[in-house]
C-alpha cells in the first residue's frame, strides 16, 4: 500500500461510507433543529452512527496497478456500486481515502447523457464530451463508433426513435472507443442481443488486457473470471476475500450464496432452513453432486394441501433454466410432521460454468409455485470434452458397412 | 460492528476559498469541450421542433417592451407629460438583459435536477450544467441584440463612445446571473421549495427592478432603494450609456424643482460589481463543497 504512487492506478485506503435510511429531512421543520445542532456541536464525529445511519462500506482497502484488473463480486447491497461511485468521484467517502490517477473511462451508465430529441450523431458528441473525450478524438473515431453500434442508417435520426437495443449499443460503442487510462465497468456486460454482447465483451477484454488498471463489477461470474486478474468479495460492505478470481468466486459460490436467510417460512406450516451441497468446491462436468434441503413441517397448519418440492437449475451466464423437477413427480410426499431432509442428487451433464440451484415449494396437485426456497450456486469445472448445451453421453462406433 | 475497528484515516481536502476557485477554473478549462457541447445541446433543443425558431429569442424582449409601453402610456396619462421615444428606447435596452436574467435563472436553477441521470451516474465538474444553461440563454440574448441594434436608431439612440460601456456591463450581468444561478441550482437540488421561490422571484422581480420604469421616476426617496438591487445599476447603466450616451464614470445630476437630484453615481457600478464578484466567489465555493453530496441527495 505504500508503493510509489506514480502512473495510472486506483488506490482505496480504509474507506468507510455512511448512508442514512429513509428521507434526509422530511421538511424544513426537521432541517432547522438539525442544522442548529450541527452548529452547536460542530461537525460531529464522522465515525459515529446516528439512529438511521448504516455503513454501506466498512474499511475497504485495495490497490489496482497497471496490468491488474480487479473483479468485485458480492450480493446485491454488498456495496459494489457504492464503491464504484466513490472511485469515480461521484461520491466521497465518509472516512478514508479514494484516489484515482489518470483519465477514467467509466462504462457505467452508457446512455445517461443521451437526449431523446437529439440525433444519434449529436448524441455521440455530447456523450463523448460527458465521458471526457475531446471532439477531435470523437471525430476521428466517429465512423468506428457508428459501425460498432450498427446504427449507420439511423445516425441522423433523433434517438427517441431508436429501439432500446440501438440506444444501448450506441452508448456502449461510444464508451468502448474512449481511450481511458483507468477503466471502470459496472454491470454493462448484458447490453443488446447475444451477438452484440459477444462483440462488446471482446472489445472490453481488449481494453482490459491493454495493461491499464481495471475495476469491474458484474453478477456474471464467468465474465468476471474472464476479465479479471484479481478479485474481491464484498459482504455487507466488508471485504471478505481478496485474491485470485477463482478463489473469490469459489468462496462466493460455495459459502455466500447458499446462506440465504435462515428458516424462512414459505408456506403456512412449512419452514425451510438451509440448502447445502454435499462436498466442497466445483463439481466436474459429468459428475454427480447432491444437495440437501432441510426444514420443518407442521401438517396441522398446512391444512389439507399436499406440498412438494421443486428444484430448478439455471445457468448463471445466460440465465437459462436448464433443468427442473419436483419431488411428487418422483412419488415423494411430505407426510410426517417434524424435521425433514430432501436430497437432490443431480448429475451435471453440462459444460463448465456457474449454475444456480434454486428450490421452491409447490402445490402437488396444481403444480403451482407457492414460494421460493433457498438457492445455492455451484461451479461446474471442465470434465469430459464436449461442446454444446448438454452432455448426451454418446456411444460411437466406426467400422466397415457389412 | 457499527464503528471503525482500526484507526480510520480521516481524509478531508483543506478547503480554502482560493483553492476552490482555482480548482473550479482548472476543471472548467479541462472540461471546456463538455461545456461547449452542453451549451450547444441546450441551444439546439430550444430550436428543435419549434416553429417560431429564432423568433423566440426576441419574443420575450418584445413582450417586455410592449408591457413597458403600457406602463409608460399610463404614466404619461396620469402625469400629463407626453410619452417620449427616448423612454421607449430605454425600455428596449433594458428588456434584453432582463429577459436574459429571467431565462437564465429559470433554466439554470433546474439544470441539475433535469440532468439527474448524469448527476447521479457520471462524474464531471457539475458547474457546467448551470453554466451551460446561462450560456445558452446568452445565445438567445445575442440574437436579440442583433435585432435591437437594428431597431435602436429608429428609437432615437445615437452612436457615442459611451456605447463601449456595453461590454463591461454585459460581463457584470453575466457574473451576477451566474452567481445567482449556481446558488439556486445547488439549493434546488437539496430543497425542492427553491423552485417556488424562484417562480416568485421571477414573477415579482420586475416590480423591484427598473425595467419597465426608470429608477428616477420613483422619486428621490425610493429610487436609491431600488438601486440597491444589484441588477438595477446594470440596467440603468445600460440605458444611460446607450440611450443618453452618458459616461458612467461621471455622476449625473439634474436640477429638479430647485434641488439637485442625483440620477447616477459611479459608486452604483462598484456596488453592483462588488455584489456580483463576492456572490460568484461564494456560490462557487458553496457549489464546490456540496457537489460530492449531489449524487446522494438528488
Amino acid at each position: 500500500m505504500t508503493a510509489p504512487r506514480t502512473g495510472p492506478g486506483i488506490s482505496v485506503e480504509g474507506v468507510w461510507k455512511k448512508f442514512r435510511r429513509g428521507e434526509r429531512h422530511d421538511s424544513l421543520r426537521d432541517l432547522l433543529p438539525s442544522l442548529a445542532r450541527r452548529f452547536a456541536r460542530g461537525r460531529g464525529d464522522p465515525a459515529a452512527l446516528e439512529a438511521r445511519d448504516f455503513w454501506a462500506l466498512r474499511d475497504v482497502s485495495f490497490e489496482i496497478r497497471p496490468g491488474q484488473a480487479l473483479g468485485i463480486i458480492g450480493h446485491n447491497g454488498a456495496g459494489k456500486s457504492t464503491l464504484l461511485k466513490l472511485i469515480t468521484r461521484i461520491m466521497r467517502p465518509t472516512l478514508g481515502r479514494c484516489e484515482v490517477r489518470g483519465r477514467v473511462g467509466a462504462l457505467i451508465e452508457l446512455a445517461a447523457g443521451f437526449h431523446p430529441d437529439l440525433t444519434g450523431r449529436e448524441n455521440v458528441f455530447l456523450q463523448g464530451a460527458i465521458m471526457g473525450m475531446p471532439a477531435v478524438a470523437i471525430r476521428s473515431r466517429f465512423d468506428q463508433i457508428v459501425e460498432f453500434a450498427g446504427v449507420a442508417d439511423f445516425i441522423d435520426t433523433p434517438v427517441k426513435r431508436y429501439s432500446s437495443g440501438m440506444n444501448a449499443r450506441l452508448g456502449f460503442a461510444i464508451a468502448a472507443h474512449l481511450e481511458p487510462e483507468v477503466l471502470i465497468i459496472d454491470e454493462v456486460l448484458s447490453v443488446g442481443d447475444m451477438a452484440f454482447q459477444e462483440r462488446a465483451f471482446g472489445r472490453m477484454r481488449e481494453i482490459a488486457q491493454s495493461g491499464i488498471p481495471v475495476a469491474v463489477v458484474s453478477h456474471q461470474l464467468d465474465r468476471i473470471s474472464a476479465l479479471s486478474t484479481h478479485a474481491m468479495l464484498l459482504r455487507r460492505g466488508e471485504v471478505v476475500a481478496i485474491g485470485t478470481p477463482g478463489e473469490c468466486i469459489t468462496q462466493y459460490v460455495s459459502g455466500e450464496l447458499g446462506q440465504t436467510d435462515a428458516a424462512t417460512t414459505v408456506v403456512p406450516g412449512l419452514a425451510v432452513t438451509t440448502l447445502a451441497a454435499e462436498g466442497n468446491g466445483p463439481v466436474r462436468s459429468g459428475e454427480r453432486r447432491a444437495l440437501t434441503l432441510r426444514g420443518r413441517y407442521d401438517p396441522e397448519q398446512a391444512g389439507s394441501r399436499r406440498l412438494a418440492f421443486m428444484v430448478r437449475v439455471r445457468r448463471m451466464d445466460t440465465g437459462q433454466v436448464i433443468f427442473t423437477t419436483t419431488t411428487h413427480r418422483h412419488g415423494l410426499h411430505l407426510t410426517r410432521p417434524g424435521s425433514f431432509v430432501v436430497r437432490f442428487d443431480l448429475q451435471f451433464n453440462v459444460p463448465e460454468g456457474v449454475m444456480s440451484v434454486e428450490t421452491g415449494i409447490i402445490d402437488a396437485d396444481t403444480e403451482r409455485l407457492m414460494g421460493e426456497g433457498p438457492w445455492a450456486h455451484l461451479e461446474v469445472s471442465p470434465g469430459q470434452p464436449f461442446k454444446g448445451m448438454v452432455q448426451l453421453n454418446p456411444e460411437l462406433s466406426l467400422g466397415p458397412d457389412l | 460492528m457499527t464503528a471503525p475497528t482500526r484507526a480510520p484515516v480521516e481524509y478531508r481536502d483543506r478547503h480554502t476559498i482560493f483553492g476552490d476557485l482555482r480548482e473550479s477554473i482548472a476543471d472548467l478549462r479541462s472540461h471546456g469541450e463538455l461545456l461547449a457541447q452542453l451549451t450547444s445541446r441546450d441551444i439546439k433543443l430550444r430550436y428543435k421542433q419549434a416553429v417560431m425558431g429564432f423568433a423566440w429569442a426576441i419574443f420575450m424582449p418584445v413582450l417586455i417592451v410592449m408591457a413597458g409601453l403600457v406602463v409608460r402610456l399610463s404614466m404619461a396619462y396620469v402625469s400629463g407629460k407626453p410619452l417620449s421615444v427616448d423612454g421607449m428606447a430605454g425600455v428596449a435596452v433594458k428588456a434584453l438583459p432582463w429577459a436574459f436574467f429571467v431565462g437564465a435563472v429559470g433554466f439554470a436553477s433546474n439544470s441539475l435536477l433535469s440532468n439527474q441521470a448524469l448527476v447521479s451516474k457520471v462524474f464531471f465538474p457539475r458547474e457546467v450544467l448551470p453554466l451551460s444553461a446561462v450560456l445558452a440563454q446568452g445565445f438567445d440574448t445575442a440574437v436579440g441584440t442583433v435585432a435591437l441594434t437594428v431597431a435602436l436608431p429608429f428609437l432615437g439612440a445615437t452612436l457615442s463612445p459611451a456605447l463601449l460601456w456595453i461590454v463591461p456591463l454585459a460581463l457584470l450581468l453575466f457574473i451576477l446571473t451566474t452567481a445567482i444561478c449556481l446558488f439556486l441550482a445547488c439549493s434546488n437540488l437539496f430543497f425542492r421549495d427553491v423552485k417556488y421561490i424562484v417562480q416568485v422571484l421571477l414573477t415579482f422581480g420586475i416590480f423591484f427592478t427598473p425595467v419597465l420604469f426608470d429608477a428616477p421616476m420613483l422619486g428621490e426617496r425610493i429610487a436609491p432603494l431600488v438601486m440597491l438591487n444589484p441588477l438595477a445599476p446594470i440596467l440603468e447603466g445600460l440605458r444611460l450609456a446607450v440611450v443618453e450616451g452618458h459616461n458612467l464614470l461621471v455622476p449625473l445630476r439634474v436640477m429638479e424643482g430647485g434641488k439637485l437630484v442625483e440620477l447616477w453615481s459611479p459608486w452604483l457600478l462598484l456596488w453592483s460589481a462588488g455584489a456580483g464578484v463576492v456572490g460568484l466567489v461564494l456560490s462557487i465555493t458553496m457549489f464546490r463543497r456540496l457537489q460530492y453530496l449531489f449524487a446522494e441527495w438528488i
